[in-house]
């Protein structure tokens, strides 16, 4: 006579799960923003190259792709 | 205090005779921003600089460049006299001239014998190894001498073609030296160019190469040795004249603009006109300034300020004292144009208080506060001064908000009660107190606040920041926009979004069955509609934004918890991991020490930087954004603040 199969063998840890999710939140969106960052920052040090007062403008638009990995890490934060 | 200074348009018309006085008198006063002349078809010319100006431009390059060799650089110095100065400016910067004259060529000869002595040392090195002297390798009828780089050991070869030869071989560095009859040289070379055969120059000196080598290296210590004597007599120079030269060149460049003043006014035969700005309280001022210097003799009137002129009145900040540093946060952005609010003063408050709020850390706040003032204190540029304002503004928040918080270096100062039980805090007996439950997630608001243990209650509250924030901007986009394009621009454009907002509030409350879900829907509506009229189809496609603003504030807790995670493992690693505190000191609890103390040096750093931006970008992208245009022109009046000189 076989053993019946319990369902919990097959099961994940939840936890487990949960903090892959969180970790590739954080992660994905960091590798999104650096790419979107890289992109404008050698934009950026071009323009301030010719025109030092460029700076602040520059400044400013590299750092508005940083909220794709705020909003990565508000939702690793909802997860956890 | 919200909007830029008022300004006034004024003209000043006299004879030209009194022009020279006209100009000096503006230049002494600092306040009349003269707008440049361009000429047109019309009878009035440009004006002709005044005196000898390219005698002093002349002295003025001089002493400038003197001033860059010497490495003068801007430091407070005691003010001197101006009028003594001038008298014997011309026989000091000849003796200037001729001691630095001097000192630089003597510079340059022995740098360029430097180099000589470099290059021949270059062209010897091959030799070193093959002792002969150098005066062997030429003069002779009947041998030829080959000297070169080779790939492999020639002597076979050569060995093959006559037995009457003298090779000498480094093998090191693969050089060759290789006498053989004259009549020989053709298959030798053939041989030769076999085994890749590279000719070296062979350097017209005389002497075993080792020993030349020798010397040179001993003639060279001592040219380093003089070049590094000449640097002190630079310096020395530098030490004695620094004084003379700062001041002697303020006072050049002082005339100089002065003279060439007369580049920028309209001018007819006789007459002259100069256009510019003033700010309005200053107006009285300026005509009895110019009054007292001409004798009444120039007339100052004040125009009527067109809507032509509105594009281009230079802007100047009229802010207390007190948020005055934020102008600096402006000028980054872009200066405000002439009838739009001047936000610095809501910088002035919401800046240090997102900052306060992501930061939020008594350590933290106590070093930068320590930094702000040493560097204020030592530093005495004048770029630097605002900025460390800014910081000690940010830090005093900080205060406030650590002391909210609990939180010292990352440690909590309270316990923390958790589902795992009580953690014990920093101070002993401080208990974390019960306020009430917070109506999101299940989280339990206490004082101090646990931000790790309340992120759920802080991300909603922030989002709540942001919405009031950004509504704050519509509110201002609204009189903005009231000012230039009237009311019903205003309400369409700005007013729309506010409408639209409220429609998403209603359709919220309809949602938890508070009123009839419909009326939100025929308010968001109306918005939307609004919306369109006011901005088209750029309207609706913004929409999305609304919601991704506001959760742009939730980077207020994430970036405050990220900044709390580094300070927590840098505290883990050093006393738990390493040391454990109750523990004998060892070598254990040094290495604890330095972990601790990098680690936090780094976040500190981090903690301008990462809170800093954060603020910034929240002010400018989300902020900004609803109300501000900006590209208002500098106020920068003709005249010149005095640092080094004075009249008397």
């Amino acid at each position: 006579m076989a053993e019946p199969v319990t369902s919990t063998i097959t099961m994940m840890d939840p936890a487990g799960l949960q903090a892959i999710g969180a970790g590739l939140a954080v992660g994905l969106t960091g590798l999104a923003s650096g790419i979107a960052e890289k992109e404008i920052g050698t934009a950026a040090i071009g323009a301030m190259a010719e025109n030092e007062g460029l700076f602040g403008k520059g400044l400013i638009l590299t750092v508005i792709p940083e909220t794709i990995v705020i909003f990565g890490l508000v939702v690793a934060l909802l997860i956890s | 205090m919200l909007k830029p200074k008022q300004m006034t348009r004024a003209v000043i018309v006299g004879h030209k005779n009194i022009l020279e006085e006209t100009v000096d008198a503006l230049h002494k006063a600092n306040l009349f921003q003269i707008e440049d002349y361009i000429e047109d078809d019309s009878e009035l010319k440009i004006g002709k600089p005044f005196g000898n100006i390219s005698e002093i431009s002349k002295k003025l390059i001089k002493i400038r460049s003197i001033g860059s060799l010497l490495g003068v650089e801007d430091v407070a110095a005691q003010r001197q006299d101006s009028s003594k100065i001038l008298t014997d400016l011309d026989d000091r910067l000849n003796q200037l001239d001729a001691e630095v004259n001097a000192v630089s060529e003597k510079k340059t000869e022995l740098e360029a014998e430097l180099k000589e002595t470099e290059s021949l040392k270059k062209e010897l090195i091959p030799f070193t190894n093959i002792d002969l002297d150098l005066d062997l390798y030429h003069g002779y009828e009947k041998l030829a001498v080959f000297s070169g780089y080779v790939q492999e050991n020639v002597e076979p070869a050569i060995s093959g073609i006559t037995s009457s030869y003298k090779l000498y071989f480094d093998p090191k560095n693969s050089v060759i030296v290789l006498f053989v009859p004259k009549e020989k040289s053709e298959e030798v070379s053939d041989a030769l160019a076999k085994a890749l055969f590279k000719e070296l120059r062979v350097p017209d000196v005389s002497g075993v190469p080792s020993s030349i080598i020798a010397d040179l290296e001993k003639k060279e210590a001592n040219i380093v040795n003089k070049i590094e004597s000449t640097d002190a007599e630079i310096e020395e120079l530098n030490v004695k004249y620094a004084d003379f030269i700062l001041a002697s060149n303020e006072l050049l460049s002082i005339e100089t603009e002065k003279s060439e003043a007369p580049l920028r006014i309209a001018t007819t035969e006789s007459t002259f006109v100069i256009d510019g700005w003033i700010p309005t309280e200053h107006y009285d001022d300026l005509q009895i300034t110019v009054n007292t210097a001409t004798n009444g003799r120039a007339f100052v009137s004040s125009q009527e300020m067109t809507s032509e002129d509105e594009k281009k009145v230079p802007i100047e900040y009229d802010n207390p004292k007190v948020s005055s540093p934020f102008e600096e946060i402006m000028d980054l952005y872009a200066r405000p144009r002439y009838k739009e609010i001047d936000p610095t003063t809501l910088i002035f408050i919401s800046f240090p208080l997102f900052y306060g709020m992501i930061l939020g850390d008594i350590g933290y706040a106590l070093i930068l506060l320590a930094l702000a003032f040493g560097i204020k204190k030592f530093v005495t540029s004048d770029a630097i001064k605002p900025l460390m304002n800014i910081l000690i503004y940010c830090q005093i928040s900080t205060l406030i908000f650590g002391i909210l918080y609990g939180e010292f270096l990352g440690f909590p100062l309270a316990s923390i009660h958790t589902d795992h039980g009580v953690e014990a805090g920093l101070i002993a007996g401080f208990e974390t107190i019960d306020l009430f439950a917070s109506p999101i997630g299940g989280e339990m608001f206490t004082f101090p606040v646990h931000r790790t243990h309340l992120v759920m209650t802080l991300i909603v509250l922030t989002a709540l920041i942001g919405v009031i924030h950004i509504n704050i901007g519509y509110i201002l986009g609204f009189i903005n926009e009231n000012k230039k394009h009237g009311f019903s621009a205003a309400l369409f454009e700005k007013g729309s979004w506010i409408v639209v907002e409220l429609g998403i509030l209603l359709i919220a409350l309809g949602y938890v069955g508070m009123l009839p879900i419909a009326a939100g829907v025929l308010v968001f509506l109306i918005g939307f509609v609004m919306l369109v009229k006011g901005e088209g189809i750029k309207g609706p496609i913004e929409l999305p934004a609304l919601l991704s603003n506001s959760l742009s504030y939730t980077r207020i807790i994430a970036v405050g918890l990220s900044s709390i995670y580094i300070a927590s493992t840098v505290n883990l690693i050093a006393f738990e991991m390493i040391w454990e505190p109750g523990t004998a000191i060892g070598g254990m609890t040094i290495f604890a020490i330095v972990v601790f103390l990098f680690g936090h040096a780094l976040n500190t750093v981090l903690s301008i930087i990462a809170p800093g931006l954060h603020a910034l970008r929240l002010q400018y992208v989300e902020f900004f954004g609803k109300f501000y245009e900006g590209g208002g022109r500098k106020y920068d009046p003709f005249g010149y603040i005095r640092k080094y000189t004075e009249e008397k």
